[in-house]
């Protein structure tokens, strides 16, 4: 208990810490919400006024704990720039992203996991140094454009620009999701091969290979019997932090493709200085972070018992 | 193992409260008044779309925080919302004042009387008819002083008498006479207080509002008891696609039919089964100078930026050769009030240029800034050709980019800069919402234009009710501009709207608008 005690408490203070380090940096950098709502209209007296109106005249931590105390009873406060609750304002698009990060996950899983062994076995080892550093150096917006107009305009698979919707039409939502998860993808599958294979070749130099190829086991058995299971470790810790690195990804791509998401959302309420929005946003991200590394910490501990189980 | 387990589900409750909780909200992130279910049905692929009648506009930004059109600041959100909104009185693509909401309207002979006879049998979106009540409550809130702060004063009604005479007419009697008091009433009929408006628009225009949901669309509907004649299209959806390559990619995709303001450069990518119609943005683009800093408060040195700009080699360089030379600040549109003969009242010169700056004892030029809203390409580029050329006559500019926030707060409101490339437009069609600003007392004379003429001039034009007088008033404060070297001024910018093949019908107005009602698919 005192393991899952330690991980709430985590994951308690980094919410707290990023929404207040927000909310200050909001009070920090120039400009207002209201003078940006009021755009070339504002005159000193009417920007005034509508602070007073927004409540943004009271001191920062003010606002901070009613924020906090909102938060708690599930009230996340109203857009400045929309003029709706944020709940009702995100959720939507919370679920889209959300979409795209596990279509995103579980190609990078699918796909470099048996690439990596094959590669770490020699196969591929021409291929491998020129693809993988291809596939790391380009940017996930630029084959986000080649993907929409080779699969988009050429092939038609998906309609750039015209995203279905969830709630709509599920099926083809996730089909345009997944063109989107492809460009998010490429780079990090590039990585994850890498690791794989440094990883296996590394584990494969070990005494312990040898005693077994030694004792008449042939290196099929030894990689699938031993070496494997070894590896498996930094494998996990390094797809945990992949999955939080993928909604940073996706912030980028979601412009590309005009998939309705957070990464959109974020970018356009930072500078409209829509801060309800921003700070739901950056709490959800770092639920999301922390998420990805107690989860993979949790698979850590059911593959090696060593490092203490999950119970205790 | 039991406890591991228990710990994994835990988390898993965690992450699905949390998601419920997210998307538990109330109509699911959209706004909107009539049915979601019209709204969400979305007809796929242009052909589709054209049987149906519907169409798809890309648009590059979200509209503003409210929908209510009294409190409109961008004027994309204006571009949009013309098509649901109407006042007594409606602009046309050439620059003429219909009746709207109204059926006639006299003037007494004194010009101080406006009496508007109501069309009979107006209705709102949501079905109520247009009282006088409506009229006089909804020109009321633009000139009451203590609405709500997000309200957008309309100067010109604020010492204005409303009142209802019958049942069908509504008199404005004004204190002095106002020759553009008229154009003022193309401001929206509400119905009186209904609190939605925010979120959910309702007018008397052509098209209603649906629905809006954040960053992703905006829906307009036919509204079929219009009184006037009733568009062709049934549906249209506005797409936020702020991506520049992604606006390209939209189109030959299929996701939208037409898309305004596009650069050259895009449309020459955009392919087969488009054609493109050219207007103007009808705005007035200049490097504008902040004329209370040194050394722009020398009028001299504003002469010389002039001279040493060359402005054909800006549209050149950077609009491909597009766009229309201006001198003033007016642009071709209001045909009325621009005057030609200022456009080359400065052609390029650096010797003027070197001989006015040394005059003004800048022999070996300066240091100067650019602040530039680094959103707007277009305006970059111009800041770019324009350094490069300030370098002939040994003024070393440098550009500051900054975002549109920050340039609405810092450089526009607070008035701290001293040179910007931007555009300003007109809110409606009255040489008096381009010339006010200039107005020393202004509270929008962001360049801190200080000239006594000036200043008596628009007094003189204000207090004229002569329709020739004042417009020749008028001319003459844009030469008073031009001769002070106000600002350099550069151009109306090229305006390209691409059109899906088998429409037609866009048409280009004065003031920045995309009219619906005219599209149609030919058949």
């Amino acid at each position: 208990m005192r393991y899952t005690a330690r991980k709430i408490l985590t994951l308690l203070v980094t919410m707290l810490v990023v929404s207040l380090l927000t909310f200050a940096a909001f009070d920090m950098i120039s400009g207002d919400p209201a003078a940006t709502l009021l755009g070339t209209q504002a005159t000193p007296e009417k920007v005034e006024a509508l602070r007073t109106e927004m409540g943004l005249n009271r001191p920062m931590l003010v606002r901070y704990g009613e924020w906090l105390a909102g938060f708690f009873t599930g009230n996340l406060g109203v857009s400045f720039q929309y003029r709706q609750p944020v709940q009702a304002l995100l959720g939507p698009k919370m679920l889209v992203t959300l979409c795209l990060s596990l279509v995103s996950f579980v190609l990078i899983v699918v796909v470099s996991l048996p690439l990596g062994l094959l590669s770490a076995n020699g196969k591929l080892d021409g291929l491998h140094t020129f693809l993988n550093q291809f596939c790391m150096a380009v940017p996930p917006f630029f084959t986000g454009i080649l993907i929409s107009w080779c699969f988009g305009i050429c092939l038609r698979a998906f309609v750039p620009g015209d995203f279905p919707g969830l709630d709509r039409n599920l099926g083809k939502s996730l089909v345009y999701l997944f063109f989107a998860a492809v460009s998010i993808a490429i780079p990090r599958v590039a990585m994850t091969v890498r690791m794989l294979r440094s990883t296996v070749i590394s584990e494969m130099n070990k005494p312990y290979v040898r005693t077994a190829i030694a004792r008449g086991n042939d290196r099929r058995q030894v990689l699938w019997g031993h070496v494997l299971k070894n590896s498996l470790v930094p494998t996990v810790t390094f797809l945990g932090q992949t999955m939080a690195e993928i909604v940073a990804g996706s912030i980028v791509v979601e412009q590309v493709f005009s998939v309705p998401g957070l990464g959109r959302m974020l970018v356009a309420s930072i500078s409209s200085q829509d801060y309800p929005v921003v700070e739901a946003i950056v709490v959800i991200l770092a639920f999301w972070v922390v998420l990805s590394g107690t989860l993979a910490d949790l698979v850590n501990r059911c593959i090696d018992p060593r490092m203490g189980g999950i119970g205790k | 193992m039991k406890k591991r387990i228990l710990t994994l589900l835990a988390a898993v409750c965690l992450l699905s409260a949390v998601l419920s909780g997210c998307g538990g909200g109330s109509q699911n992130g959209t706004t909107g008044t009539t049915d979601q279910s019209t709204a969400n049905t979305q007809t796929e692929g242009p052909a589709a779309r054209a049987a149906a009648g519907e169409l798809n506009v890309g648009i590059a930004q979200d509209l503003d925080s409210s929908l209510d059109p009294h409190k409109t600041v961008k004027a994309g959100t204006r571009e949009v919302m013309f098509n649901v909104f109407e006042g007594l009185l409606k602009p046309d693509a050439s620059g003429n004042l219909n009746p709207a909401v109204a059926e006639s309207y006299t003037v007494s002979e004194d010009h101080l009387l406006y009496t508007f006879k109501l069309r009979a049998g107006v209705k709102f979106h949501n079905g109520q008819e247009v009282t006088p009540e409506d009229v006089i409550w909804s020109y009321q809130r633009c000139g009451d002083a203590n609405a709500p702060a997000d309200i957008i004063q309309v100067a010109a009604f604020a010492n204005v008498e409303m009142y209802q005479e019958g049942d069908d007419t509504v008199c404005f009697q004004l204190q002095e006479p106002n020759n553009e008091f008229a154009s003022y009433l193309t401001t929206a009929v509400l119905p009186k207080d209904y609190t939605e408006q925010d979120t959910a628009p309702v007018g008397t225009g052509p098209f209603k509002f649906v629905s809006r949901t954040a960053q992703e669309s905006v829906v307009l509907e036919r509204f079929d008891d219009y009184w006037g004649e009733k568009p062709d299209l049934t549906k249209v959806t506005y797409k936020i696609i702020e991506n520049a390559d992604s606006i390209l990619l939209s189109l030959q995709s299929g996701a939208v039919d037409v898309f305004a303001h596009l650069t050259t450069n895009q449309i020459q990518q955009l392919g087969d089964g488009f054609h493109v119609e050219e207007g103007t943005m009808n705005l007035v683009q200049a490097l504008y100078l902040n004329n209370a800093e040194k050394p722009f408060d020398d009028v001299r040195v504003r002469q010389a930026l002039c001279y040493a700009i060359d402005r054909q080699q800006i549209l050149d360089l950077a609009f491909d050769g597009y766009g229309t030379l201006l001198g003033s600040s007016m642009y071709p549109a209001f045909s009325k009030y621009f005057d030609d003969e200022l456009t080359n009242y400065y052609t390029y010169n650096t010797e003027k240029a070197k001989e006015l700056l040394t005059e003004a004892g800048y022999p070996n030029g300066f240091d100067m800034t650019i602040t530039v809203p680094s959103n707007y390409q277009s305006h970059m580029d111009t800041a770019q050709v324009i350094v490069e050329q300030l370098k002939a006559v040994g003024i070393n500019a440098a550009i500051q980019p900054v975002t549109w926030e920050s340039w609405v707060q810092d450089t526009y409101s607070n008035r701290q800069f001293q040179s910007t490339v931007v555009g300003v437009d007109a809110s409606n069609m009255t040489a008096r919402a381009m010339l006010e600003r200039f107005v020393s007392t202004a509270s929008r004379d962001f360049i801190n234009y200080n000239n006594a003429d000036y200043d008596a001039l628009f007094a003189q034009a204000q207090a004229c009710y002569d329709d020739g007088e004042q417009t020749a008033l008028y001319r003459a404060m844009e030469k008073n501009l031009a001769e002070n070297a106000a600002n350099v001024y550069i151009q109306d910018m090229a305006d390209f709207v691409a059109v899906r093949d088998g429409l037609e019908g866009p048409s280009f107005y004065p003031i920045y608008v995309l009219d619906l009602s005219t599209i149609h698919y030919t058949k």
